[in-house]
């Protein structure tokens, strides 16, 4: 039996991944929740790591387990401040979303499992080591247009955010 | 003179006129409205005597002017108008009548807070009628027909806040109505056989034997059936009578001179397709004479005085049909004459007793009496009616009525000649029991003073006196003008073409008998109400059920209302009943269910996003599900 | 018997993430919890991208830079969804997703 260290690594990771995930799910003090999903995030960026991407994996570090994490705490605080989540809510059932997703997963799943994938031929070559200049040119190049457009998005996210979270001072 | 029947079109047009005006300004014009209407009336009456003097001219051919109207297949519908001998006279007859009743409404309606109304509605009939008068075919006819029925409803039902005015308007719709619908069956039936509307094609069809004998039948008796309704014939009577609930001068314009006449013109006017089938003429004939004794047998014992004029007119109207009855240009030009004869002296007689009701408010005969010294015009007026209409000579009615019974004479139908006879001596004799009882004698009841009516009402009495009494002149046995004349018209000489009419008249001995008859009814009226030395109750005494069964009009009213009345209502009931609890139960039920469904639906939007999104997914795994089963999106291949 | 990391296993990975996601985001009641969940669906997708970036039969970098996409658009989502929150909390006191139905009245 060989175990090469990627896949080690990869095992480990994956396991941080749903392991986090699952505990998200099934803690009950909402700050835990985010806090076991802060080491999902962190262990997908290990995974993109491991899939050569390493400038979306420093991305996911400082996006998800940096910002959204810090304000997803932040809304905790400002609303409940020892928010619980009191279980499942009365609209559904619990069991039949249990179902419902299960026999999702287990139509992709067959779906993954019958699919006969292809490899990439070895001249693709397209991840190589200088990955974030690469990505960088990208961007700017063939991508410029999404990517302006990106940073309006954020513009008015912002904006919007602000004046939604803002107290309505000619209310008072 | 020939330009003037171009214009013919004219004449039903200025009523229709008057009629737009009154509706659209009668608050305004109050009773000055009816100057409105007797104007129009009058111009329309001058038309038509022009009209009718172009007749007179030598060779004066029918004028009509069609005007395309619908194209349906093949056949064309046209509308337009004709002028002939028979409608030009008819056209003289409405003005003239219509004329004088309007004038004399101006007396007799005084006062009545929907003055404008009434005039409105009379302006609307003399249009509907001269329109009837002049139509070249069938379908123009029926629509007129209708307009006629409806401005008769609407003027039975002037006074609409009584009851019995409103239950007698409703019956009149819905009588005539029976008879109508057998007019319309008959024009769609001719208009199937033939392909056209029209009176000339029609006419040529049959002259030309296109139509199987029981064909030409079946139309003549429907249309008949037609008349039947509208001319107050039995069975279809009823109504007349009850229509005396309307104002009076409605009566006599429309109950008495003109509308119920429309059958018999209509009878006329269609008349070469009865004279192709002898079975039809004989339906018109035994119809005709049977109503003519049997409402004058009814008229014998009523003590309204307006309904012993209306069973009078049913009873002549009867006696119009049994002329027409009677095969050939005779019995056409006798049908034809009485109809002009007795527009006149009924409408004299019905203003007359217009005039005598205006005076003391009651229509009871047992409460008047003694009114000659009072109302010494309406009375002498009331006495030349009465003569005319008992057929003494010279007033008009012994010379239309002996053209009746010598054309039933020559075509050697002794029965119908019988009961024409007994019907003049019942006419006669109540008739002159009416006069005596109103006008000789003592007052015997009421309040209200009697006076003479005002001269906007006793000159249009005085017209119609002149005319029933010279009426008659047009066609005497010496010379008749009216014979020839109408024989002269292309529809006139076709029908003495087919029968090789000559001029029938009767025998000496029936123009006595009939006098004779007509005075033994006057006298024996006479010795009962006046002298008294018969007593009234004469024949009551010993058979009064036979009293009883005339005084209740043969029980017709009260059988129909068992036979036809009685079920009918159930049979509402019934459906009020099945509409109510089935039909209603199933919508309601309908009803329900679409609201339950909705309810349900509302359940389902629930306002619970987790729950849209679960519906969502559950959709998505679905679908998802389906294709994997399948193996893969369908093509379509 | 060779363990090798393979697409199906990151695909695997991405699936189980999704479901987990899915479910939370479907069943939890706090509010915060079910934008946490859609987080972590978007970040199984962010998965799938990258690993077919790499093990794709069309390797390249445009699902690295679609990954990047999806991380700004997830980030302005959450700063909006945090604020919309924080709005609803101050006006109705709860983060109770089941309690924000005024959209059915």
């Amino acid at each position: 039996m060989q175990v090469s260290g990627t896949f080690l690594a990869f095992a480990v990771l994956s396991l941080l991944t749903i392991g986090g995930a699952v505990f998200m799910i099934s803690f009950t003090r909402v700050v835990h929740m985010v806090i076991s999903l802060g080491v999902t995030f962190l262990s997908i960026a290990g995974l993109f790591v491991l899939l050569e991407a390493e400038f979306v994996a420093i991305s996911q570090i400082l996006v998800y387990s940096g910002a959204i994490s810090i304000l997803m705490l932040f809304g905790i605080m400002l609303t409940k401040h020892d928010a619980k989540d009191e279980g499942v809510s009365k609209a559904n059932k619990g069991w039949l979303s249990i179902l419902v997703v299960a026999v999702f997963f287990v139509i992709a799943f067959w779906g993954i499992q019958s699919t006969p994938w292809v490899a990439p031929p070895d001249n693709a070559a397209a991840v190589q080591e200088d990955n974030a200049t690469q990505l960088g040119v990208e961007i700017f190049t063939r991508f410029v247009i999404p990517f302006e457009l990106t940073s309006v998005l954020l513009l008015v996210a912002l904006v919007g955010a602000i004046i939604l979270a803002k107290k309505e001072e000619d209310n008072e | 003179m020939d330009t003037i029947m171009q214009y013919a079109w004219l004449i039903p047009l200025f009523p229709l006129l008057a009629f737009v005006l009154i509706v659209s300004f009668g608050r305004q014009l109050k009773e000055t409205a009816a100057y409105l209407g007797i104007v129009a009336a009058a111009i329309s009456f001058v038309l038509s005597v022009f009209t009718f003097w172009a007749r007179f001219q030598e060779g004066a051919i029918d004028y009509k002017l069609p005007v395309e109207w619908l194209q349906i297949g093949q056949s064309v519908v046209e509308m337009g108008f004709e002028i002939n001998q028979l409608n030009a006279m008819m056209l003289v007859i409405v003005t003239l009548v219509s004329l004088l009743v309007q004038i004399y409404s101006r007396g007799y309606m005084h006062g009545d807070e929907r003055y404008p109304v009434f005039y409105q509605y009379l302006s609307l009939f003399t249009f509907s009628m001269l329109g009837l008068v002049i139509s070249p075919n069938l379908l123009q006819v029926y629509i007129f027909w209708e307009l006629v029925g409806v401005c008769s409803f609407l003027l039975v039902g002037f006074y609409y806040f009584k009851p019995e005015a409103k239950a007698a308007a409703k019956k009149a719709f819905i009588v005539t109505r029976i008879g109508d619908v057998g007019l319309f069956i008959g024009i769609i039936l001719l208009f199937w056989w033939t392909g056209s509307f029209d009176y000339s094609v029609i006419f040529n069809a049959i002259a030309a034997d296109r139509l199987e004998p029981w064909m030409t039948t079946l139309a003549a008796v429907l249309i008949f059936v037609g008349a039947v309704g509208k001319s107050g014939q039995f069975p279809l009577h009823t109504w007349l009578p009850d229509a005396m609930e309307g104002p009076t001068p409605v009566s006599a314009l429309i109950h008495a001179a003109t509308m119920v006449a429309a059958g018999v013109y209509l009878v006329a006017a269609t008349y070469p397709l009865f004279l192709a089938s002898p079975t039809a003429l004989n339906v018109v004939a035994y119809v005709g004479a049977f109503t003519a004794i049997f409402a004058a047998s009814i008229g014998l014992t009523q003590r309204d005085i307006k309904r012993v004029l209306a069973y009078s007119t049913v009873s002549q109207l009867g006696y119009m049909m049994m002329a027409l009855g009677v095969a050939g240009a005779a019995g056409y030009v006798a049908g034809t004459f009485h109809l002009m004869t007795h527009a006149f002296f009924k409408a004299l007689l019905f203003l007359a007793a217009g005039s005598v009701i205006h005076a003391i408010h009651t229509q009871d005969i047992f409460e008047m009496g003694g009114l000659r010294k009072k109302m010494p015009l309406t009375a002498g007026v009331f006495l030349i009616g009465c003569l005319a209409i008992a057929g003494i000579p010279p007033f008009s009615g012994f010379f239309s009525k002996e053209a009746i019974l010598g054309a039933a004479y020559s075509a050697h139908r002794m029965d119908l000649l019988w009961v024409g006879l007994i019907a003049a001596f019942f006419t006669a004799f109540y008739m002159f029991r009416l006069y005596f009882l109103t006008f000789a004698g003592e007052r015997r009841g009421g309040s209200a003073e009697a006076h003479e009516s005002p001269a906007v009402m006793t000159v249009p009495l005085l017209i119609l006196a002149v005319l029933a009494v010279v009426a008659g002149f047009v066609n005497t046995p010496f010379a008749p003008v009216l014979h020839q004349w109408l024989a002269s018209g292309s529809v006139g000489a076709y029908i003495a073409e087919a029968s090789g009419g000559e001029t029938a008249h009767a025998a000496l001995w029936v123009q006595v008998v009939a006098v004779l008859v007509s005075l033994l009814g006057i006298g024996l009226a006479y010795l009962m109400y006046v002298k008294r030395s018969v007593a009234p109750d004469l024949l009551v005494r010993p058979v009064p059920w036979l009293y009883q069964l005339s005084y209740r009009k043969y029980y017709v009213d009260e059988i129909y209302h068992a036979v036809f009345v009685r079920p009918l209502r159930w049979l509402g009931l019934f459906l009020n009943l099945f509409d109510r609890y089935i039909v209603d139960g199933l919508v309601a039920l309908l009803a329900s269910a679409t609201n339950g469904i909705g309810a349900l639906h509302a359940r389902l939007q629930n306002g619970q996003v987790q729950t849209y999104g679960f519906v969502v997914l559950l959709g998505l795994v679905l679908l998802v599900a389906g294709f994997t089963v399948l193996g893969g999106i369908p093509n379509g291949q | 018997m060779i363990f090798d990391v393979s697409l199906p296993l990151y695909l695997l990975i991405a699936l189980i993430l999704f479901c987990v996601g899915l479910y939370g985001a479907l069943t939890k009641r706090n509010a915060i919890v079910v934008l946490l969940s859609i987080e972590l669906m978007l970040n199984a997708v962010n998965i799938n991208l990258v690993a077919f970036a790499k093990y794709g039969l069309y390797a390249s970098l445009t699902g690295q830079v679609f990954t990047l996409f999806t991380m700004t658009v997830a980030a302005a989502e959450v700063a909006v969804g945090i604020a919309i929150l924080i709005s609803l909390y101050r006006n109705r006191d709860t983060v109770n997703v089941d309690e924000m139905d005024t959209m059915k009245r």
